[in-house]
């Protein structure tokens, strides 16, 4: 039988660790653990550890931000493939246009609504 | 681009009523804004973040504890009576999206600017001046529970 999928969620606020959170568990997805991490650096401690199907993460963070923890994702073969949906809250298309270049699955834009975010999480997760 | 006050104040709220409808789940409109900024010390929440780049300033939020932690529990999803940490972390988020929100769309005039991290405080009796700015922007916005005091403080950079 198929394990339900593990979540990481990758934000230094954790207000929005605790919004994403909820709005998870508000899903009618079959999800295993939801775990969260408070930068790039914690999240790939997590990943290193842990069997994650999708990685949930802000990109402006310090030590390690989102843009470089998918690059390093990425350059992984371990992680080349492993599904990495970016937020944001950068107006400027550039650093949106880099995530997608260096292969972010998708992005959500800050501030988003519980459904949108539901919608675009149960898309993937049911691939 | 001229900092223009009645500009400035355009692309606050717009910012803030994306916020208010997106993640808030409430429409949020105007009040009168006060003609003169008030200097009266108040007891509440004031969260504020700084600007850098081609313009430097700040952007705050003023609101009540009671409104504090009813945005709080809109924002989190979950029932807030008191100011705690929680309160505080989502109070300084929402005023992270909504002044990032106006920053994007000074951005597209300005160019790139930079943002610093929120800073929330809680007390009474609190006094706030802003210094040396050469446009000062104050919104008062009512939505179904409460009010809120946006004000912005921007100036060209000296640089």
């Amino acid at each position: 039988m198929k394990e339900p999928p593990n979540l990481l969620i990758v934000d230094d606020s954790t207000a929005i660790r605790k919004i994403l959170i909820r709005v998870l568990n508000q899903t009618n997805l079959a999800l295993g653990e939801v775990l969260e991490a408070g930068d790039g650096k914690e999240a790939l401690n997590i990943l290193e550890g842990r069997h994650i199907s999708l990685v949930l993460s802000d990109i402006n963070m310090p030590n390690m931000d989102g843009i470089e923890l998918l690059r390093t994702l990425r350059a992984s073969p371990q992680w080349h493939d492993l599904p990495v949906v970016l937020i944001t809250t950068e107006g400027g298309q550039a650093r949106v246009q880099e995530a997608v270049e260096l292969g972010a699955t998708s992005y959500v834009r800050k501030p988003f609504s519980a459904d949108q975010l539901r919608d675009k999480l149960a898309a993937l997760l049911s691939k | 681009m001229p900092l223009q006050a009645e500009r400035m104040a355009e692309m606050l709220f717009a910012a803030t009523q994306e916020l208010f409808t997106s993640m808030l789940g409430t429409e949020v409109r105007l009040v009168a804004a006060p003609e003169e900024e008030p200097h009266d010390p108040f007891d509440g929440i004031l969260s504020l973040i700084g600007f850098t780049g081609k313009v430097i300033g700040n952007g705050e939020i003023i609101c009540t504890a009671g409104t504090a932690c009813d945005l709080s529990s809109r924002f989190l999803m979950a029932e807030f009576q008191h100011v705690d940490e929680q309160v505080l972390d989502a109070v300084g988020e929402i005023t992270n999206m909504i002044v990032g929100g106006f920053k994007n769309r000074l951005e597209a005039h300005v160019g790139r600017l930079q943002m610093s991290i929120p800073t929330v405080v809680h007390g009474k009796n609190i006094s706030a001046r802003n210094l040396k700015a050469d446009v000062a922007v104050t919104l008062l916005c009512a939505y179904a529970d409460g009010e809120i005091q946006l004000k912005l403080g921007l100036a060209a950079s000296r640089d």
